[in-house]
């Protein structure tokens, strides 16, 4: 009774803190995309002059007059307020390549775009129902890790397997362009399935403890069939989770950057990565833009929803869903996936992973080299091994850094949720392709673009577990010995803090080094000859039909990465949860 | 009579548009036990908060030992906060299920300077004994001790600051009734010995008459009986 009055004033204030961290979020990244041309280390003019025509000399006079022209030397803040009065006027500028305007592209692009996300939706609802169903039927028993192992499957990588094997493999599909239905179907499969399994397994989570809870079994004692409880039970279930399911939309324009790249569709997310690619700035800040829209309108769409399910009620705390229960995995799994990495990074690290072998290009696996060799004639087995710490070890630092941010900043606990919400309208991509424009591609770009977007859920939740803390009694009773504010900071509300957030972030460690290997794989990441496993996948990709295993071993190391991030959650969740999980035969 | 250890004056405690505590004023000699008697959410808890300043009141002043302490910067009440010490309620609340015994007793020792490696120890030792508690107890975390133990833990923390006055937020409400009576008996033992003035808050009459000198009734933030 107590605590919860005296909270009442903290809580009417933090709404604003958070929306004015949203305004200052959302403004800093429209600015960001608005300044790239000056942002950019590279000096655009150089672009746009070899784009326009490829005789005439760099020389100071002609670099000028298109610096000029751009309106480059008038500085940034002139810029920024020219392309944002554009903007308005719906002028989106003409490209510095192709000399068109910016616009029809955009909209082009977008069109596409959005009917393979719809296909794409489509087959995450299916899959998800399918999922959800046997949850349901039997009232118990969660399908949450095979859901949980789908929807941690990056993109990129389930479609560089389905164009292997559907399209090269079996020829059942075209696997480039844009030319029919039968085009949309791979790349809706390989969107789609990775976002069905997060709806299927958010969803198929929650369930289990809903069905425990009491009404059900009032329900059923007084007669109710089956399928209305369990049509209510899904209504139940259902509006906390829209948010989630927003950001599962979000994920689609983040993910449809590398399916289009890898099925070559014509869409808004490939026009942003060939933009960035070539400098082409204008373009790609209409891109930028337009995705950005798409997640921002998602949200949107999302919160609606909910307030529209929940109505009035939305306020009632009590509508918070039961904790869900870990998925629960043998011990054995996530230590044989550990085991199975650990021992091919460390059969490679032995090796030379730069020596090439003209006379062994594309071979087979053989004694000399267990997993073959690329394009080059360089050992697979010694590209994966040395990969590792390309991929993984950014994802540690990365993590690590997103970790002292967090502790940081989550005793802002509005701050914190502002830039959550920001940050989870972002996916990885948007981001790397923004900062690759700016600061040009690299392992210190992607990383820095992997950082910005996963600092803030951690924030929220050490922000969370603050709030938690402060409001116990024990706290309280600092105070009363005379305890200094920097003493229970330092003595109690930090250490308490500190771990649950630590473990959070080492069960994010697995996705950074995907996203980041996402990154390399669109060339956004590291540069060649790094062996890094995104790189790798998309150097072997050309070759797949030659030297399938190429492909394969940095696909299955990043797949086994996959299932260890959701083998291993279960156990980074803490003991506690772990113990309180009854065992299932 | 000597010069109250306590002094409340017209507190007035208010959240948002509600009157917790309404011109509530009562005083405390040193050594003597006052009960704040009333059903839940009468006020008392609030009132005990603001006499700790670890609310401060909307309006009202408390004098304690002389001193006035609403106007007080929190920088100038911390050399002051010792010499007050509040018992709570839940036993296992009041202390950090992260620390054990040990640490929590010795903490205030610590924080106020009182600490040295060859003399803290034996006080803490010292100070689980006077609530009766094996010195051993002093490894447990809360976790590990029973409701009552764990009282008298918080008990031995709260002395360690050398306090004059203890507010007992319903010490005993959460305890079984069974051992209730230990307890009580410990906290009127320790009245007798060091002098402690003892502001009592509880919500039951039979404990009140038999541990009380004085009571004051509150009802809906005010005081109904002086």
């Amino acid at each position: 009774m107590r605590p919860r009055t005296r909270e009442l004033p903290r809580a009417r204030r933090l709404p604003t803190a958070a929306g004015v961290t949203r305004t200052l979020c959302l403004v800093s990244v429209l600015a960001a995309v608005g300044l790239l041309p000056w942002l950019s280390g590279k000096d655009p003019a150089l672009t746009v002059l070899r784009a326009r025509s490829a005789e005439q000399e760099p020389t100071r006079e002609a670099l000028d007059a298109i610096r000029r022209d751009l309106g480059l030397d008038a500085g940034p803040l002139s810029l920024l307020g020219s392309w944002a009065d554009d903007l308005l006027h719906g002028d989106l500028g003409t490209s510095w390549v192709s000399g068109t305007d910016v616009l029809p592209s955009v909209v082009a692009g977008l069109q596409v775009s959005l009917a393979l996300m719809g296909a794409a939706f489509g087959v995450a609802v299916l899959l998800a129902c399918a999922l959800v169903a046997p949850v349901l039927v039997r009232a118990r028993a969660s399908a949450g890790a095979w859901a949980a192992m789908l929807a941690a499957v990056p993109e990129f990588l389930l479609a560089t397997v389905a164009l292997l094997v559907c399209g090269v493999w079996l020829g059942w599909l075209p696997t480039s362009g844009w030319q029919g239905p039968e085009y949309l179907v791979l790349p809706a499969l390989a969107l789609g399935i990775p976002a069905g399994g997060l709806l299927g397994r958010l969803v198929a989570d929650a369930l289990p403890a809903v069905l425990d809870e009491r009404w059900v079994e009032l329900w059923r004692g007084a007669g109710v069939s089956r399928t209305r409880v369990s049509a209510a039970a899904l209504r139940r279930v259902l509006p906390p989770l829209v948010p989630q399911f927003g950001m599962v939309a979000v994920g689609l324009t983040g993910g449809a950057v590398a399916v289009e790249t890898v099925f070559a569709v014509p869409g808004i997310g490939r026009t942003a990565l060939g933009a960035a690619k070539s400098q082409d700035l204008p373009l790609l800040q209409g891109a930028v833009l337009a995705l950005l829209l798409l997640g921002l309108l998602t949200g949107a769409a999302a919160a609606f929803t909910r307030r529209r399910l929940l109505g009035p009620a939305l306020r009632d705390a009590s509508l918070n869903l039961p904790p869900a229960r870990p998925v629960r995995t043998h011990p054995a799994i996530p230590l044989t996936l550990f085991t199975a990495l650990a021992v091919a990074i460390g059969g490679g690290l032995l090796r030379d992973p730069y020596a090439v072998h003209t006379a062994d290009r594309l071979a087979a696996s053989s004694w000399s080299h267990p997993l073959g060799t690329d394009a080059l004639g360089r050992d697979v087995l010694a590209r994966l091994g040395h990969g590792a710490a390309p991929t993984v070890g950014t994802a540690a630092v990365v993590c690590l850094l997103s970790l002292l941010l967090a502790l940081a900043l989550g005793f802002l606990p509005g701050v914190a949720a502002g830039a959550a919400d920001i940050a989870n309208a972002l996916p990885p991509v948007i981001v790397g392709i923004l900062v690759a424009a700016a600061a040009g591609p690299g392992t210190g770009g992607a990383a820095l673009a992997v950082a910005l977007i996963s600092w803030p859920p951690l924030a929220a939740h050490a922000a969370a577990l603050v709030q938690e803390v402060r409001a116990s009694a024990f706290l309280t009773a600092q105070r009363a010995i005379g305890a200094s504010p920097l003493w229970i900071l330092t003595r109690h509300v930090l250490p308490s803090v500190a771990a649950p957030v630590a473990r959070h972030a080492l069960l994010r460690l697995p996705g950074i080094a995907l996203a980041l290997a996402s990154l390399g794989f669109l060339g956004l990441g590291a540069q060649p000859p790094a062996p890094e496993w995104g790189l790798l996948l998309d150097e072997s990709r050309a070759y797949v039909e030659r030297a399938p295993w190429a492909a394969l071993a940095p696909a299955v190391a990043l797949a086994l990465l996959a299932g260890l991030a959701v083998s291993g959650a279960a156990y980074a969740q803490g003991r506690k949860a772990v113990k309180e999980t009854p065992v299932e035969a | 009579m000597s010069a109250p250890l306590l002094d409340a004056r017209n507190l007035v405690v208010r959240y948002g548009t509600v009157t917790a505590v309404d011109h509530v004023s009562f005083s405390l000699a040193p050594g003597e036990t006052l009960a704040l008697n009333g059903p839940s959410g009468c006020g008392k808890s609030s009132t005990a908060l603001t006499v700790l300043q670890l609310r401060r009141p909307d309006a009202g002043e408390v004098h304690f030992e002389g001193r006035e302490l609403t106007t007080l910067s929190e920088r100038e009440l911390r050399p002051l906060r010792p010499r007050m010490q509040p018992v709570f309620q839940d036993p296992y609340g009041s202390l950090s299920p992260r620390h054990r015994i040990r640490d929590a007793v010795a903490e205030p020792l610590k924080v106020q300077g009182r600490w040295t490696a060859t003399d803290g120890p034996a006080r803490v030792a010292e100070l689980l004994d006077r609530v009766g508690l094996d010195p051993s107890y002093g490894n447990r975390r809360p976790h590990e001790l029973s409701g009552g133990e764990c009282q008298r833990a918080g008990i031995a923390r709260a002395l360690a600051s050398d306090p004059r006055l203890l507010v007992l937020d319903e010490p005993v409400s959460a305890l079984d009734p069974s051992i209730r009576a230990g307890v009580l008996n410990l906290l009127a033992d320790l009245q007798d010995e060091l002098g402690l003035g003892y502001l009592f808050i509880c919500h039951d009459r039979a404990v009140v008459r038999h541990f009380a000198d004085r009571v004051v009734e509150m009802r809906d933030g005010r005081v109904s009986r002086p």
